[in-house]
């Protein structure tokens, strides 16, 4: 019923998924780069590139009503401090995915993360 | 009459595979992995092949296609449906006619999902045009082995099954499954 070339069949699909599976993981797959952009008041103020090479540093950013440290920590990014009365932008916590922002609307500090490729990716594909 | 007979042994085929289309849709997957589905209807194309041969395998599998996504409302996985059952009917009439010594039905069957699931990844990536869904690829292809070794398995039983019977009613299709 099973024959010996369906067994080496079975074993050469199940190498060769693996090795494509390793493949992908070795050379990250093409996804891009990702940048953190900082904007002050609706003006862009500074552009990090983020990434497994990135850097860990904190930036502070100079708002309206003080400064704004901002986190950036190799992939993501975080609102370290603001002088804003409600910190709901420190509540929002990391961001790492092009699309998502970090948003001080009192100190009017925006920090969206941006994706060289793929501007105007999909939300949502139906199979 | 002979060629009549074949016309409605064609079309009962093209019944199962679409009741076995219909039904496999009702059944959840449990992977979160798109594409990723039992393959059922893979029994009666892979039927088709043994019984009859590429041509009627590739008609049979087609038909099924487009009826299936008229029936279950779903035309836009018709490109990959579609695309994914006619390169996996020619992979498996061609292991079928040159390398039937060495795989046994599971062994086609297996190469039909895999072929299959490729297909589809493929002309996914094209239409979307981004080649990031490739990352699916080695998943889509161990589930595509798992579900075309059992889908083979079935097409063993019934192809022996269905010889006795056609060879009792003395109707067409049995000489080829004898070989």
């Amino acid at each position: 019923m099973v024959t010996k070339g369906d067994k080496i069949l079975i074993v050469f699909i199940l190498i060769s998924a693996v090795l494509i599976f390793a493949g992908f993981q070795a050379y990250g797959f093409g996804g891009g780069k990702t940048y953190a952009v900082i904007e002050v008041n609706g003006q862009p103020f500074q552009k990090i590139s983020l990434g497994q090479g990135g850097p860990k540093l904190q930036v502070k950013v100079p708002g309206v009503l003080g400064e704004s440290i901002v986190e950036v920590d190799k992939d993501k990014v975080r609102m370290l401090y603001s002088p804003c009365p409600d910190k709901d932008c420190e509540r929002q916590g990391w961001a790492s995915r092009p699309g998502q922002m970090l948003v001080c609307l009192p100190n009017r500090v925006v920090v969206k993360i941006q994706s060289d490729r793929a501007q105007n990716d999909l939300d949502a594909v139906s199979f | 009459m002979v060629k009549h007979q074949k016309i409605i042994y064609l079309s009962l085929l093209v019944t199962f595979g679409l009741v076995l289309h219909i039904i496999e849709n009702m059944i959840p997957v449990p992977f979160p992995i798109p594409g990723a589905k039992l393959g059922l209807a893979n029994i009666i194309s892979l039927l088709a092949i043994v019984m009859y041969g590429v041509k009627e395998g590739l008609t049979v599998n087609i038909l099924r296609c487009l009826i299936g996504a008229l029936l279950t409302g779903s035309m836009s996985s018709l490109l990959y449906s579609l695309s994914g059952a006619v390169l996996s009917t020619l992979m498996m009439a061609l292991f079928y006619k040159y390398f039937r010594k060495v795989f046994s039905l599971v062994g086609i069957s297996i190469v039909g999902g895999v072929t299959h699931n490729i297909a589809q990844v493929t002309v996914a990536s094209i239409i979307l045009s981004t080649f990031g869904l490739y990352i699916y690829l080695p998943f889509l292809m161990v589930i595509g082995l798992f579900t075309g070794f059992f889908t083979g398995l079935a097409a063993f039983f019934i192809s022996q099954n269905l010889f006795i019977t056609l060879n009792k009613f003395n109707l067409p299709g049995e000489e080829r499954i004898k070989r």
